[in-house]
């Protein structure tokens, strides 16, 4: 399948560069500015007031932990790692980190548009992975409610089978998700429980 | 007394866009004889010119031997967007400026280069705002296989999705290679409202010339039914294409009869924009260095920083110009301009927020 890329709303964007005053942040930023973007740098740390912007660079040599105010692969936006030093420890920072693109210094006039696109598409595809992952973990956690509301549902009907489409079929009346009707099959039981003793 | 100041000149005179890398020269050339005769300008400039004859592969090492054998800081060149990103390194390397004066694809803003034709902004997007109003908008695309025809054509995708159309047919052909009968038969098929053409050089003369035939030969494309559109067709091909460039529609910045491009500069009486465009950029170098001794050896960043550049409408920022926007039609061997607009603003990633040209006619449910 052919992905189409969505091209971001790059134009009055805001971009922060956290990097030391050096040519490399002068470079970036004129070429975030000829792409359209608010430019805005900052050292040695990053304000939690950054936490807004649309997209963070960040200088990988020097990096550590405590410059962002997020944990450690939480970035609350797309960011691009701007890499000098390729040795395995700063790389090792950069995968714990999480960059969603990633540019070799010195930074030219190329390589900045393609890694917002990148960067941006990225952060969306794991974001939504991570939605699902999220939904995923709650069914399989509720996959012991379900099977106690078969097991419930079966001692009256005498068959798993009939029990699980009986189940299904609540589902759909009560217009809630399968694991959602287990779990008020076993509240209710519980209820039922509760009131005859 | 006139300073010398060594300009190199890179276009090819022979190869699949002959024609075009000819129309910018004469164009360049013209524009170095004007400021060489004139005495309102204390500099003079000596062409250091090298011929790639088309050869994508020959315009690096040729840029970089203009800028290593001779004074030349400021090259002006190259038609194709390839052979254009071939000289970026050499460029880097030796310190050296390329004024890029033909129309490209966008997306792409080197702090090296000034692109002085037009980018989508300027051509694309008002060609397809007036084909969706007076034409429909299901289109066919088409072009020679590189990054001008791909990108263009993405882009006329994405326009065209936004504005409620659809793509018909999208093919592209080899550079050089005539190969178009598939493309026509798909058309003759698909009938489409328009047909998008970003084929360069003998491509599109032999897609023209089998368009022709097809609208002899079937009422349904007859004349005025079924344009053929282009962002880069100047008056430089149409001796090449003949009685079959009739009806094709083309954007541009500058067509015959308009008044020069370069401010201050009346009736030179180019040929094409290919040429008007070159002209107005040699003459746009030549008033930054006048006056300003050693200028030629600048930064490109602070010789566009000065406030004449901006006054000549050479954005700082992008390196892209304002320029006039025409749309105009081939009609008995010359462009009647349709209509024109501007001056507009190159915005060459599309992030200025310009409303995007929409169908003047849409179905309300």
């Amino acid at each position: 399948m052919i992905r189409r890329l969505q091209i971001p709303e790059l134009g009055g964007a805001h971009a922060a560069v956290l990097h030391r005053p050096h040519a490399t942040v002068l470079a970036l930023t004129r070429q975030l500015e000829a792409i359209g973007l608010q430019v805005t740098s900052y050292w040695p740390e990053l304000p939690v007031a950054a936490r807004g912007v649309d997209y963070l660079f960040l200088d990988v040599d020097p990096a550590y932990d405590d410059q962002f105010p997020w944990p450690a692969g939480a970035a609350p936006m797309p960011t691009i790692a701007l890499v000098g030093s390729e040795a395995p420890g700063r790389i090792e920072w950069l995968m714990n980190f999480g960059a969603d693109a990633q540019i070799l210094k010195p930074v030219g006039t190329a390589g900045v548009y393609s890694a917002l696109l990148i960067a941006r598409a990225t952060f969306d595809a794991r974001a939504e992975m991570a939605d699902s992952i999220t939904s995923l973990r709650a069914r399989l956690g509720q996959r012991q409610t379900v099977v106690r509301a078969v097991a419930l549902l079966a001692a009256r009907c005498k068959s798993e089978d009939v029990a699980y489409d009986q189940l299904r079929a609540m589902a759909m009346a009560w217009r809630v998700s399968f694991e959602e009707a287990a779990e008020r099959i076993v509240s209710k039981a519980g209820q039922q429980e509760s009131d005859h003793g | 007394m006139k300073r010398n100041i060594d300009l190199g000149v890179l276009f090819s005179r022979s190869g699949t866009y002959s024609l075009l890398g000819e129309a910018s020269l004469t164009g360049a050339l013209k524009a170095i004889v004007q400021v060489n005769a004139n005495p309102a300008l204390n500099i003079a400039f000596r062409a250091v010119a090298r011929d790639p004859q088309g050869n994508v592969d020959a315009y690096a090492p040729l840029c970089e031997e203009i800028l290593r054998d001779s004074d030349a800081r400021h090259v002006i060149g190259c038609t194709t967007s390839w052979s254009r990103k071939e000289v970026i390194p050499a460029l880097e390397r030796a310190d050296g400026a390329l004024w890029y004066p033909v129309p490209h694809e966008g997306f792409e803003t080197s702090d090296r280069i000034v692109y002085t034709h037009a980018c989508p902004n300027q051509h694309l997007l008002p060609l397809l705002g007036h084909a969706f109003a007076r034409h429909g908008t299901r289109s066919y695309l088409t072009g020679s296989n590189y990054i001008w025809g791909w990108e263009m054509n993405r882009l006329a995708r994405e326009i065209g999705m936004r504005a409620g159309g659809s793509i018909l047919g999208e093919r592209y052909l080899p550079l050089g290679s005539v190969d178009v009968a598939r493309i026509v038969v798909e058309i003759a098929e698909m009938r489409p409202d328009f047909v998008l053409n970003q084929l360069i050089g003998p491509s599109q003369y032999a897609f023209l010339q089998a368009m022709a035939d097809l609208r002899a030969r079937d009422p349904h494309f007859a004349q005025g039914n079924c344009p053929v559109l282009s962002c880069n067709l100047t008056e430089c091909e149409l001796p090449a294409i003949g009685a079959a460039a009739e009806g094709v529609i083309a954007a541009g910045p500058w067509f015959c009869g308009m008044p020069d491009l370069a401010q201050g500069t009346t009736g030179r009486n180019f040929g094409s924009s290919f040429e008007a465009v070159a002209h107005a950029s040699v003459m746009m170098l030549a008033r930054l260095l006048h006056g300003r001794p050693g200028a030629e050896n600048w930064p490109l960043a602070q010789l566009l920083a000065l406030p004449q550049a901006a006054q000549m409408g050479i954005d700082a920022r992008t390196h892209h110009t304002s320029l006039p926007v025409v749309i105009a039609q081939v009609q008995d061997g010359t462009f009647l301009p349709l209509k024109s607009m501007g001056p507009v603003a190159g915005d060459p990633y599309l992030t200025l927020r310009q409303e995007p040209p929409r169908p003047a006619l849409r179905v309300v449910p």
